[in-house]
């Protein structure tokens, strides 16, 4: 699954990272460019340059990554044909499913692939994925996808609708995973593929809470236990580098100067209407101005010996506009290589970003214990199902 | 680390993990829910607290996930037990004062009842039959007496697979702060990121009791090479690896530098092994001279492993100074690795972050936090659990590579007038770029994250 050398090579695809969110795939053909926003690029340019390289382009302006494929950045690059799975429900399933190393599991639709490549990372060529998909030309993509990508030996896609065909295989899979709309028409072709030998799992993906219901009681029929449902969600949080915060004595010095000031100002505008309607003569507005630039003097040095800067002075409530200023100003003495502290000063900060998403989709697990060991479950144990009143003596039923 | 030795006998291939074998560490849930960690000595007898005990025999060779009650020391296998759909009646709790309800049973009938050996559910369904406002009681709640009934009782148990979410989830709800917060699904996210697979070459400070350690181990299956890193002189005794039941072929790949040893310019101090034969005088010095010869080895090859770098990723959930393990790691990492680091604090990674992005060989160092919200599954009464884990801890993932000091944004040459102005434009494009610089930085934007979007 995709190239382990060290340097890339003609034929291989790698991800073009030119931003955080443009992110995309590019299959080396030597002879083809790649054109971008962020300049032009021969393919022939990347070939021999290790993986994680930065590249300028050809006329020096702009530059972009090339890195290795990996299933995370192939969840950000894919092509999208259907609605995807990311990377904190991948990762929670995988888990749950105890997928790992030689597991062969089962996925239904494809899709687009984003779970099928992860999958096929993490179980291997040990172990095996069963992907199935029912739109002729997903699965025609999805499969042209998987040999590109080097995956055709561990992935095997099925066009067919599961919900009426079921899966290929009998007592095989270790963990079934399903997104589909109507998942719990394929429970009961799940419970015969997977392997009856030892603790199986289950996980349907399904956005609603209604399908959800449905899904428990199919899998509740069909034997499965241990029925559990989890939402799971990844929040990115923002981090900023922002001034220490001031203290309100600062600000109290402040407020008080400031009152101080205007007071002086407001006798000095006394004294010289009082100079004005004395001697009409002096009537002239630089006398004033001089006064004035005399108080702006002495207040910047007050200020200076309080080691604030004239910006802080000059707005006492901090906008985020001038904390983003003030992060931009120190921002070149900070590039010098291995920082070690945070600068003086400054303090990091971080806060969930303000729009996250909020649902991806309920994920329903369930698993299927060995049952050759005891004869098929009584509904409820016996013993139980003798309640002491009428009402009660058919629904009286203890949970698992 | 608990090593089986005879593995020859054990198909992990076909059914990995999936059946106990003796001197397996055994996690059990009670009817409470409660979850115990016992170990599977052949021919010894497991004690479960007040709640009984049995033969471990009993369970040795058996598959994971059965359901088990116990009677005179033996097990028999009961069935699971499946959801069941619970009518409402026209009853209400609207009748019952809670100061009425009264325990028709006292504690010394229900003594002479266990010990003429009574099965549990007839204690229940006595103390059913007894309780005066049974009736009146809605299904619910009927159903949630009977369930707390119950799990006082029965004396059965479930025995729990070891897969790596039951581990993490046992350690996380027993003593979190041993391993870190680190959650399930944390850790899941971590083994992605890191692209952990079977194959690979890895460096690991796991300062987390092993819980990182035993997930990659997990997942690799005995193919590729763990260098983990840590601070003691010897290598760690990681106590969540004994709780995987790992087969010696699945550790055998992991091996282990301290923060001494790791580093290149420091020549471990080593006792002499090469002692001429004719001074060798017992088998004892001879076999301990092999020994000593065999560590010396490990200890030489594996510093050239990790020198030789070129690892795929490196994966940290340490106590110290994150920055100080990337600076000193990094080096062996190979272009377009993974790093991912967790901490239980946001405030490490915040810092960690800052210093990160201000270098040009760490792509979008991004922090991110995992949310997880379980759900009560009951036929009528679904809904989030009332209690909820508040945080798995925080995630700062980035990765290597190699810098092209030549190159430079598309959009400063706009604004640049002198070679000056450029270099300090592009500078503090880096360093800004994701919180501050987005208009003359479309390429360092900051909005959407890597790993969310
Ligand atoms: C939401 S997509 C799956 C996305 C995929 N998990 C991923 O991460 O890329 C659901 C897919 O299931 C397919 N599908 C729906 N019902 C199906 C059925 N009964 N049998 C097979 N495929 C089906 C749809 O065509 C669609 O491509």
């Amino acid at each position: 699954m995709w190239s382990t050398a060290r340097e890339i090579a003609a034929g291989d695809v790698v991800i073009i990272w030119l931003t955080r969110e443009v992110i995309q795939p590019l299959h080396i053909t030597p002879g083809k460019d790649f054109n971008s926003k962020f300049g032009n690029y021969k393919h022939s340019d990347f070939i021999g340059i290790p993986y994680g390289s930065k590249v300028a382009s050809r006329t020096g302006k702009g530059f972009i990554h090339i890195l290795r494929p990996t299933p995370e950045l192939w969840t950000l690059a894919l092509p999208h044909r259907t609605q995807i799975l990311y990377l904190a429900d991948i990762a929670f399933i995988t888990s749950w499913l105890n997928i790992k190393r030689g597991s062969r599991v089962i996925e239904a639709g494809t899709g687009s692939g984003s779970f099928s490549h992860s999958v096929a990372r993490t179980v291997g060529s040990a172990g095996h994925l069963y992907s199935y998909e029912f739109h002729e030309a997903r699965a025609k993509k999805a499969s042209e996808e998987f040999k590109r990508h080097g995956m055709d030996d561990i992935v095997t896609l099925t066009h067919r609708n599961v919900c009426k065909e079921g899966f290929t295989i009998v007592d095989e899979a270790d963990a079934v995973f399903l997104d589909l709309p109507a998942p719990w028409e394929a429970v009961d072709y799940a419970k015969t593929a997977l392997r009856k030998d030892r603790t199986t799992r289950i996980c349907c993906f399904s956005p609603c809470m209604e399908q959800v219901l449905r899904t428990v009681s199919a899998l509740n029929e069909a034997g499965f236990t241990e029925i559990t449902m989890y939402e799971t969600l990844l929040r990115p949080h923002e981090v900023s580098l922002v001034p220490t915060l001031q203290p309100i004595a600062e600000v109290s010095e402040k407020l008080k100067k400031a009152e101080a000031k205007r007071e002086e100002k407001r006798l000095q505008q006394i004294a010289a209407n009082k100079t004005r309607s004395a001697s009409m003569k002096r009537k002239r507005e630089g006398g004033t101005e001089e006064d004035e630039d005399e108080a702006e003097s002495k207040r910047v040095k007050t200020d200076d010996e309080d080691a604030g800067s004239k910006e802080e002075s000059s707005s006492h409530l901090m906008t985020r506009e001038s904390v983003e200023m003030l992060v931009d100003e120190e921002a070149t003495p900070m590039a010098s290589r291995a920082p070690s502290l945070a600068p003086p000063g400054k303090m990091s900060v971080s806060k969930a970003l303000p729009e996250v998403r909020g649902h991806t989709s309920y994920l329903t697990f369930a698993c299927l214990v060995p049952s050759s060991t005891f004869s098929a479950p009584p509904p409820i144990a016996a013993a139980e199902a003798a309640a002491p009143n009428v009402e009660a003596s058919s629904s009286d039923k203890i949970d698992a | 680390m608990n090593n089986h030795d005879n593995s020859a006998g054990r198909e992990w291939m076909s059914s990995p993990g999936s059946k106990i074998h003796a001197g397996d560490m055994v996690l059990l849930r009670l009817p409470n829910s409660d979850i115990r960690s016992i170990k599977t000595e052949k021919d010894s007898t497991v004690v479960v607290g007040k709640f009984g005990s049995f033969y471990a025999n009993e369970l040795i060779d058996q598959p994971y996930g059965l359901t088990y009650e116990i009677a005179d020391k033996k097990l028999t296998i009961v069935p699971p037990r499946t959801l069941q759909e619970v009518e409402d009646t026209d009853a209400t709790n609207e009748l019952i004062n809670d100061g009425e309800f009264v325990q028709p049973l006292t504690i010394d009938e229900i003594q002479v009842l266990k010990q003429s050996g009574v099965h549990a559910s007839d204690i229940i369904k006595k103390q059913i039959e007894q309780h005066a406002n049974y009736s009146l009681k809605t299904e619910y709640s009927k159903e949630k007496y009977k369930k707390r009934k119950e799990a006082k009782y029965s004396k059965s148990f479930t025995t729990i697979e070891p897969t790596l979410f039951n581990v993490c989830e046992y350690w996380f709800n027993k003593d979190q702060n041993r391993i870190r917060d680190l959650r399930a699904d944390t850790l899941s996210q971590m083994l992605n990121l890191a692209n952990i697979r079977p194959g690979g070459r890895y460096l690991v400070v796991d300062d987390a009791s092993g819980m990182v350690v035993s997930g990659i181990l997990e997942r690799m299956g005995g193919e590729g090479r763990v260098l983990s890193i840590c601070d003691t002189d010897s290598p760690p005794a990681y106590p969540v690896i004994s709780h995987m039941n790992f087969n010696s072929s699945i550790t055998d790949i992991l091996v282990s530098l301290n923060w001494a040893t790791a580093e290149e310019d420091y020549m471990p101090i080593i006792p002499p092994s090469d002692i001429p034969a004719d001074q060798v005088k017992s088998e004892r010095q001879k076999s301990r001279l092999n020994k000593r010869r065999a560590v010396t080895e490990l200890l030489r090859s594996t510093r050239e492993d990790l020198f030789s770098g070129e690892f795929n990723s490196l994966v940290i959930a340490t106590e110290y100074d994150p920055y100080s393990v990337i600076e000193r790691l990094a080096p062996y990492l190979g272009g377009s690795a993974s790093i991912v680091v967790h901490n239980p604090h946001i405030q490490v990674l915040s810092d960690l972050q800052t210093k990160l992005r201000a270098l040009p060989d760490y792509l979008c160092p991004t922090v991110t936090e995992a949310w997880l919200r379980r759900y009560q599954i009951l036929p009528g009464r679904t809904h989030p659990m009332m209690a909820m884990s508040g945080s798995g801890g925080f995630l700062l993932h980035t990765i290597k590579v190699y810098d092209d000091p030549s190159a430079s944004y598309v959009l400063t040459h706009r604004r640049q007038k002198t070679k000056k102005t450029k270099t300090e434009t592009e500078e503090m494009g880096r360093v800004n770029g994701e919180a501050s610089s987005r208009e003359t930085n479309p390429q360092e934007q900051f909005k959407v994250d890597i790993a969310m979007s």
